[in-house]
């Protein structure tokens, strides 16, 4: 489905600060239908890998295939529509918009979509989003805005709007990082049941190793590489 | 939602930036506006002046050539004389078609009948004048009689009376003409028969005595007959009348114009000034409000909004609160201009007239599109920047 090949990314320093690899020739295949779980210690380059896979970062060289189709030979607007419909993003930190309501943040996506989106009614969109609120429970926080949600609560919506959009794979950067043991647990878990209910392709990158259990494959990386033996 | 009205709401959620965005739309629209009306202004009224007056030259005593330029203009106190007798010899010179007397009165300080603070009253002859006469002839259909006069937009019957009361004699006003921007506008016009009968009503009726001699003039206007030119008959009167100046009509109002560039000249290099101060102070807020949003642009981005999406929805949000504060500026620019013209007229040394509706709305347009094309060329910078940004690198803090 995703195909990392030979991957490089530099990041320049600024000023006279030296440029740092942060990946290093990496390479790396993402099937359809698996949960994997990419391992590591701060800086060794897994949030990178994930920007890259998800297009969100053009690669110093090498290239990332999804489907088959260079990601970086298609036009802003192909990239862009690709990630409006294919994709599903959870950050790390708080992505909710904070101007908009919950049921506002969740709908988001499908609004976004350009011209080519498939057309759906005001109704019809804010339906959807208010059943995957449901989902992740919290269907009573419709009209409350980000500030007014807890972090569990903000992850959880983050969640929902990242499938609103029927996606094919989500990727998922620390998704629970920020969060306490408990909360932590609800949101694995309710990825995982996404996973297994939907057979969503989903990537998530995390520090914590005890996570690899919920995926259904792992790789750990250091220094910028993908650690031999370690898939 | 749209992308634009959910960037504009992030955007002008920091109270202080977007007041400062909408500040400088303001200063710009505002400016640019005052400066193009004062400066059209005050080129139509002395255009509309010299129209007016219907002269190719204008024939004073030598060294008033200034105070009648101010008395037409601006209405200063202009006691010119000259001897009716000049009438005669400048009638005589070649290329003199017509060559009407004019007689300037007293100015009326604070009279009771205008809306302005000084009156000025012209005596004319009916049977060669071609200042008046034409308007006449076209709205009255007749001359003006013993105690009959027109004046400029500026002069009406005071309420309650069916006549205007100068020096205890009392004029009827028979009509208005166009306005013009300048001191024709509070200008009133009547003939020498009924000037010299105002003179010697004022000796036993007025506080003040007007005094208005049959053998004195205060200028004459002359048109040349076809094909004269205008430089060469002013060149012949010079030399055939002594102790008169002969202004042709592009001379005329000659160093009211050239304050009049001088100070244009000076309200553009402000206006430049203002531009470029208003240019880097937008591109200064709009980087530091997108950088304060590059976050929540990234995460736009990654939910699927285009490069040129983002960009348009940034010089969208721009736009929306630079013409905010452009329609505020033009509104109070154009209040504050019409409502103290005769201060700020004063203040400039040179009239100006405010357009016609039709011109106002153009001007109105161009005001609103340079405050616009300022805030579009000074956000173009940032928001092409954030928008062409990795969404991944837009997000890292």
């Amino acid at each position: 489905m995703i195909e990392l090949r030979s991957v490089t990314k530099t990041y320049l320093g600024a000023g006279r600060s030296p440029a740092v690899t942060a990946l290093n020739e990496v390479s790396l295949t993402v099937e359809s239908g698996e949960f994997l779980v990419v391992t590591g210690r701060s800086g060794s380059g897994k949030t990178t890998l994930l920007n890259l896979a998800a297009g969100l970062l053009h690669p110093t060289s090498g290239e990332v295939l999804y489907a088959g189709d260079d990601l970086w030979k298609m036009s802003d607007k192909e990239r862009s529509r690709l990630r409006n419909h294919k994709v599903g993003f959870v950050f790390q930190f708080p992505s909710l918009l904070p101007s908009l309501t919950t049921l506002e943040n969740v709908a988001l996506p499908q609004s976004l979509g350009g011209s080519n989106a498939p057309q759906q009614s005001a109704g019809a969109r804010k339906r959807r989003a208010t059943e995957l609120l449901d989902m992740v429970g919290l269907s009573d926080k419709l009209p409350s805005f980000p500030r007014q949600l807890s972090a569990g609560q903000q992850q959880r919506a983050v969640i929902a709007r990242a499938l609103v959009n029927e996606p094919e794979i989500l990727f998922a950067d620390e998704p629970s990082s920020d969060l306490d043991e408990q909360t932590e647990q609800e949101i694995m878990t309710l990825f995982s049941g996404i996973h297994r209910d939907s057979g969503l392709t989903v990537v998530m990158v995390t520090h914590t190793t005890q996570l690899v259990s919920y995926g259904t494959r792992a790789v750990e990386m250091a220094a910028g590489a993908i650690v031999p033996g370690a898939a | 939602m749209r992308l634009t009205s959910l960037t504009l709401r992030d955007i002008s959620g920091n109270a202080f930036r977007s007041f400062v965005i909408i500040a400088c739309a303001f200063v710009v629209a505002g400016f640019s506006l005052a400066t193009i009306l004062v400066a059209r202004g005050a080129t139509d009224s002395i255009t509309l002046t010299q129209a007016r007056l219907g002269a190719d030259v204008l024939v004073v005593p030598s060294g008033n050539e200034r105070t009648i330029e101010g008395a037409l203009l601006m209405g200063s106190t202009a006691q010119i004389r000259m001897a009716r007798a000049n009438l005669e010899k400048v009638g005589a010179v070649v290329g003199v078609e017509v060559a009407t007397p004019q007689l300037y009165l007293m100015s009326m300080s604070n009279s009771s009948c205008c809306s302005v603070p000084d009156m000025f009253m012209v005596a004319y002859d009916p049977a060669t004048d071609f200042t008046v006469e034409p308007w006449l002839r076209k709205e009255l259909g007749r001359d003006l009689t013993l105690g009959e006069s027109v004046g400029g937009t500026y002069i009406f019957v005071p309420e309650g009376a069916d006549t205007i009361k100068l020096y205890g004699y009392d004029l009827s006003l028979e009509g208005n003409l166009e306005p013009t921007g300048s001191n024709l506008d509070a200008t009133i016009f009547f003939t020498f028969e009924t000037a010299y009968e105002m003179a010697r009503i004022s000796a036993t009726k007025a506080a003040k005595l007007l005094y208005a001699s049959p053998d004195q003039i205060s200028s004459i206007l002359v048109k040349v007959s076809p094909g004269s030119d205008p430089g060469q008959v002013a060149k012949d009167i010079r030399a055939a009348v002594p102790g008169v100046s002969a202004i042709t009509r592009p001379e005329l109002f000659g160093s009211f114009r050239e304050q009049m560039e001088g100070q244009r000249a000076v309200m553009l290099v402000v206006l430049a000034v203002i531009l470029a101060l208003a240019l880097a102070v937008i591109v200064l807020v709009f980087s530091m409000v997108v950088n304060e949003r590059r976050r929540e642009i990234g995460v736009l981005r990654a939910l699927g909004a285009s490069q040129t999406a983002v960009f348009r929805a940034l010089l969208a949000s721009a736009l929306t609160l630079a013409f905010i504060g452009a329609v505020a500026g033009i509104v109070l620019s154009a209040l504050v201009l019409f409502f103290f013209k005769n201060a700020l007229t004063e203040a400039f040394g040179f009239p100006f007239m405010f357009p016609s509706a039709g011109s106002f709305a153009l001007l109105v347009v161009i005001g609103l599109a340079v405050a616009l094309a300022a805030a579009l060329a000074a956000a173009s910078v940032p928001a092409y920047r954030i928008s062409r940004r990795d969404p991944a690198l837009s997000m890292r803090e």
